[in-house]
């Protein structure tokens, strides 16, 4: 990452930051009383934002799933960048679902004294936590090299963090480099089935609720996997090409990195079009079946105050223009990385309106004004706590993030070879 | 010219049911509640008492009373429909938790342990009733003007009543502001603390139409068990398999 780009995204999220450090204070002092959702509306903007980043996280899902089940070995080499990506997303994931917590403190430690293992949010909890230790492990084999490398190469605290961060290691030999890349294919395959339980997981847990129309399916699962890999797919896509690096005797040509943005546009078409058909059945078994409450729920989105992010965000900018730019520009890099950038940016729009049309109905009729409070009520939108709150969380992920990038080595495996440096 | 029968209260007779049930085996005890819609005349007195009972804060609430519009103009009739927690005997919101924080006593009341609430609100989305509210942490007097001296301000006013700890769940809570259940997953419990001492739940004694039965769903010579065998019984959105243990008498 050059020096331009890491001193704007650092201003940025240092923006961001001083932007919702008041929100954070709010959360953090006065509980849930300054958010806007209430009772009816449980779960809103933080949920949303949790589910964004969980599908984020798949992008190394995609990668694992295309390197080792399709075998297509030369996506091995954004294994670094992809994996680094799913600590970042985990962590912005796991502070939005904390801070929406109401009493975030008992989360450190109740799931651990009294579980049940008949719901599924202990589960996610499980899966969650095998997520993230599998991918700490695995970023941290693949970079193990190169931070070895760098410690020898810098001096003073430099030299010391990346001492730290290779613990302590001072010499990395080819049969350490063997032995890191067997444990990353061991965790490569380990994380196959641990990632599809995770985020099919996710979708279950909204499946199994049978008094929620939108969610109460069996294709809900499903869609959360597609979902997950598309938003993934798409966010790996965009960030293998912004962090190409050009070819020295073709600088005017297409790289590696670009031939692997390509190939992975292939893959997100085949997955946006997957995830819009599916979208497009739940939307025509819905309107079919007639219910009053899942017609209600499709309505919301369609026609009501959801509309406007579904068709503008969702259908048009996140969905169609990206189709028209990875059918029409398959062959240009530039334009699969717009349209995956367009996808995973836009995603936020399909979370949101998942979770808050299908709670946005009132189970009873006459409920609304049964007992009138502004937490008894449908009518749910953001308020500026919950944006400085995520401005917050986001901020802190993109400094880790830009950080990363520009002092770990998680782009050691660019232009070809194998991820691990040797010294 | 109409007589009228000399008749005993029907809060006498649930007075004494509750004093068998709780003389008797406590495990064999299952608590229902039988709603009177015909009698019921909307006039949310059984939600103010729970309210006043339970120290509800604002947005907390265990019993509203919905109304319906049945009709057109001018063949127009409304109907009241009182709507507690129905402690489902399958409850949906007890398999979700992921903690047990929420679980069914003996007696078939679905609970809430303040201390292991995470306030994931979970329990919330997955009750199809909408029986579950989560506390805020709101409080009535909060725009009340404080000024020592002048005025009977916000903290006299709150220390006079909404401070106080309510004695849910037969515990004393701390004054209100200082943690659980602000932050909680909160529901109707039949009043434990109330029937725990023999008194019946405050919706139950405070109904002026007389259109709330509760009692021991296992005893025979109870009035609940008495009223179960009318054919006018239904339970709401049966059709999910809840089973709630609070019938309706359409």
């Amino acid at each position: 990452m050059n020096t331009n780009w890491f001193r704007g995204l650092l201003a940025l999220a240092l923006i961001g930051l001083a932007f919702g450090v008041y929100g954070m204070y709010e959360r953090l002092f006065f509980g849930l009383n300054p958010v806007a959702f209430g009772s009816y509306v449980p779960w809103g903007l933080w949920v949303a934002f949790y589910l964004f980043f969980l599908g984020l996280s798949a992008g190394a899902f995609l990668v694992t799933i295309l390197t080792y089940v399709l075998n297509l070995k030369h996506f091995e080499g954004i294994a670094p960048l992809s994996a680094f990506v799913v600590l970042i997303a985990l962590i912005c994931e796991v502070q939005f679902i904390l801070l929406d917590l109401g009493t975030m403190h008992r989360a450190f430690y109740q799931f651990f004294l009294t579980p049940s293992f008949s719901s599924l949010m202990t589960w996610m909890f499980v899966l969650f936590n095998a997520m993230l230790l599998i991918y700490a492990v695995k970023t941290f084999l693949l970079i193990r090299g190169g931070l070895i490398r760098r410690a020898g190469e810098n001096k003073g605290p430099a030299a010391k963090i990346y001492a730290l961060l290779s613990l302590g290691r001072r010499t990395y030999t080819e049969e350490m480099s063997r032995r890191d890349d067997r444990w990353v294919h061991i965790l490569a395959w380990i994380s196959l089935p641990v990632g599809l339980l995770f985020y099919g997981a996710n979708g279950a847990f909204f499946a199994i609720l049978m008094n929620r129309p939108i969610w109460n399916s069996a294709m809900t699962p499903l869609l959360f996997v597609v979902a997950a890999l598309l938003s993934g797919g798409a966010l790996v896509a965009f960030l293998t090409h912004v962090f190409r690096q050009k070819d020295p005797f073709n600088p005017e040509g297409v790289c590696r990195e670009d031939r692997l943005c390509m190939d992975l546009g292939k893959v997100v078409l085949f997955l946006l079009a997957v995830f819009l058909v599916l979208e497009a059945m739940q939307f025509f078994v819905g309107y079919q079946t007639a219910k009053t409450d899942i017609v209600t729920s499709l309505d919301l989105m369609v026609k009501g105050q959801g509309a406007r992010v579904f068709w503008v965000v969702h259908l048009l900018i996140g969905s169609l223009v990206p189709l028209a730019l990875l059918i029409f520009g398959a062959h240009s890099p530039r334009a699969v990385s717009w349209a995956c950038f367009l996808i995973f940016i836009t995603f936020i729009a399909v979370r949101y309106n998942f979770v808050v049309s299908d709670l946005a109905v009132y189970k009873l009729e006459g409920l609304e004004t049964a007992f009138v409070h502004s937490r008894l009520t449908t009518d749910y939108a953001p308020n500026l706590n919950e944006w400085m709150v995520s401005a917050w969380i986001i901020s802190t992920g993109l400094i880790a993030f830009v950080l990363g990038i520009r002092y770990l080595p998680v782009l050691a495996g660019w232009n070809g070879g194998n991820a691990h440096e040797v010294r | 010219m109409a007589r009228i029968l000399p008749q005993e209260d029907f809060l006498v007779r649930m007075q004494r049911d509750l004093k068998r049930a709780l003389a008797g085996d406590a495990d064999a005890v299952k608590w229902a509640m039988v709603i009177d819609l015909a009698k019921c005349i909307g006039c949310h007195a059984c939600t103010l008492a729970c309210v006043a009972e339970n120290k509800l804060p604002p947005g907390v609430v265990y019993r509203p009373v919905m109304e319906e519009e049945i009709g057109r103009y001018p063949e127009v009739r409304r109907r009241f429909v009182p709507r507690p927690c129905l402690q489902c005997q399958n409850p949906p919101c007890v398999k979700v938790c992921p903690v047990t924080a929420t679980f069914k006593n003996k007696q078939g009341i679905t609970v809430v342990d303040y201390k292991r609430c995470i306030g994931c609100r979970y329990c919330l989305v997955a009750c199809p009733y909408s029986a579950r509210t989560s506390d805020f942490g709101e409080w009535y007097t909060k725009p009340t003007p404080d000024a020592d001296g002048i005025i009977f301000g916000r903290k006299a006013a709150a220390k006079a009543y909404e401070a106080m700890p309510a004695a849910e769940y037969k515990k004393k809570w701390p004054q209100r502001g200082k943690g659980s259940p602000i932050g909680n997953a909160r529901k109707c419990h039949f009043c434990l603390h109330r029937l725990a001492v023999g008194m019946l739940p405050a919706c139950v004694t405070s109904c002026v139409g007389r259109s709330t039965f509760f009692g021991n769903r296992n005893d025979p010579e109870s009035l609940v068990f008495e009223l179960l065998a009318s054919p006018r019984v239904y339970r709401l959105k049966e059709e999910l398999g809840t089973r709630p243990s609070v019938y309706y008498l359409a």
